[in-house]
């Protein structure tokens, strides 16, 4: 999720009240925040459902606006060469070889951005991006 | 009677377009129902090809001589150090250089860059001799604006090669990609029936001199290939269950094409090049007819432990079973992946036949065949 700060709650030290207070785990992919400006911080955070929705209760409370906020796979697909090195790894299947034309194929909508494709990638086409929900 | 062709014989026939070509993936399926003695009669020649990462390849370029001249001591392009200890402005890019500081960039992507006309910028140190008084040179090159771009690969081709797993508890990162711990998968690399060595186990009609598709141009075997070793284990079809024979190719670079020449990296491991190579193999007999029947049901490798230094083996299992794309071993299914690309090594083979077929494209009967009984050596530590 992306949160935006206010000029007035940059000063906060909302992450690590999220992480005393509420047992939520926080991993912090980008920061963009400059003490007295607006600022925003794009998190992953990962707990007990009611843990979440307490710690989402108290940003509101902040008035901390939250965007939700999906990780998905980036894949250059036109320049594949269907080797297939990535679908070995892929568990979730959404990089499959097609047995009869053995291109491959990528089904977005079983990808659960593990990123193991990215390392796997030997032309490197695979990419995280960061998109709102 | 038995049939003979001999290579002239068929090359007749190809320029008189007359030629039966098929690739060696048809020819596969044909043979499910069809004699070895009626396959020689039908078919003249089956077109072979493989694309797949081969790290023993790279390339000379002359860049030709600046005014004053330099005698190239220390080279590199876009940084990647190149070998420069031939002669003043000869070079040697190999494509497993690295970048100093960037893991993922090397000389296969500087040999794809000249191939694909892009400009590469060359840095030069020299001490400087009476007769190449320039010491520095800066300065950008191109494939117009040098003279030689000689692909020659030492080792490309590998007649087999095994599969790769990893028992370990961590991921390992290799040649063979990534190795899931645990035996999460299995990654493997040739293309099986389609493989050039592996419908001329015996090398009969694949030799010094042979004419072959390389890198999207005509290229040459110029000898047999580093680790070449033929005493190997065949199985019963008589293939080699693991990697055997290997060749040493040599072909203009310039005249290559991107789509079958592309740099590689392999996360942790380094840079690599996939090389599109096609074979086209003459049908000269019931046992070449034979020979280019092969199936992937027929050809087997072995499973390599990746997770242990020593790579112990752990099953062996055929091509067929591996392009299902699960595998079982120790009880456990294994999701299995190709890292040569079958699809474009389908393409280069349907090109190649398509060659022929139309006359554009002879065969080329060997000057020397390869050694028998060659084994390898290993280095002591001493």
């Amino acid at each position: 999720m992306v949160l935006r700060f206010s000029a007035d709650t940059v000063n906060e030290p909302i992450t690590y009240i999220l992480i005393k207070e509420y047992d939520v785990l926080i991993n912090i992919l980008n920061a963009d925040i400059t003490h007295g400006k607006e600022g925003s911080l794009l998190i992953e955070m990962i707990g007990r459902k009611s843990d979440v929705n307490k710690a989402v209760v108290y940003l509101e409370s902040k008035q901390v606006e939250i965007s939700p906020v999906v990780k998905t796979i980036l894949f250059k697909e036109s320049l594949c060469i269907h080797c297939g090195a990535c679908s070995s790894v892929c568990f979730r299947g959404a990089l499959t070889m097609d047995s009869s034309s053995r291109k491959l194929e990528f089904s977005p909508e079983k990808c659960v951005a593990c990123e193991l494709c990215i390392k796997a990638c030997p032309l490197q086409l695979f990419d995280l991006n960061f998109g709102a929900n | 009677m038995s049939i003979r062709k001999s290579f002239q014989e068929i090359n007749e026939k190809i320029k008189n377009g007359n030629a039966v070509v098929l690739t060696a993936e048809e020819v596969s399926a044909m043979g499910r129902n069809q004699s070895p003695a009626e396959i020689a009669k039908k078919v003249d020649v089956v077109t072979t090809a493989t694309f797949g990462p081969m790290c023993s390849s790279g390339m000379f370029i002359n860049v030709g001589h600046s005014n004053p001249p330099i005698r190239m001591e220390k080279v590199t392009l876009n940084g990647v150090p190149v070998f420069s200890g031939i002669a003043a402005v000869d070079l040697y890019i190999g494509a497993t250089e690295n970048h100093p500081e960037d893991p993922a960039y090397g000389g296969a992507h500087i040999i794809e860059e000249l191939i694909a006309g892009k400009d590469v910028e060359l840095v030069a140190h020299a001490k400087g001799t009476d007769c190449y008084p320039l010491r520095d040179i800066r300065t950008t090159i191109n494939r117009n604006n040098i003279n030689e771009m000689i692909m020659f690969n030492p080792r490309n081709a590998y007649q087999n090669y095994p599969t790769a797993v990893n028992t370990s508890k961590r991921i390992k990162y290799t040649y063979m990609g990534s190795l899931l711990p645990m035996l999460g998968n299995a990654n493997y690399s040739t293309s099986g029936e389609l493989s050039p060595l592996l419908n001329d186990p015996e090398m009969r009609t694949i030799g010094m001199g042979t004419r072959i598709f390389l890198g999207g141009t005509t290229g040459y075997v110029s000898w047999y290939g580093t680790q070449f070793k033929t005493d190997s284990e065949n199985n019963e079809f008589g293939v080699p269950v693991s990697n055997a024979a290997t060749l040493a190719v040599i072909g203009d670079a310039g005249k290559m094409d991107t789509a079958f020449i592309k740099a590689a990296y392999y996360e942790k491991y380094g840079v690599s090049m996939f090389v599109g190579i096609g074979i086209p193999i003459p049908v000269l007999d019931e046992d070449m007819a034979a020979r280019v029947m092969i199936r992937n049901d027929q050809i087997t490798t072995r499973i390599l432990d990746y997770g242990e230094p020593h790579h112990p083996e752990l099953g062996r299992v055929t091509y067929e079973a591996l392009l299902s794309g699960e595998i079982e071993l120790d009880q456990k299914k294994i999701k299995t992946a190709s890292l040569s690309s079958i699809h474009k090594a389908r393409e280069i083979a349907d090109r190649l036949k398509k060659e022929v077929s139309k006359g554009s494209f002879l065969l080329s009967e060997p000057v020397e065949m390869f050694p028998r009984g060659k084994g390898l050596n290993s280095l002591e530590i001493r």
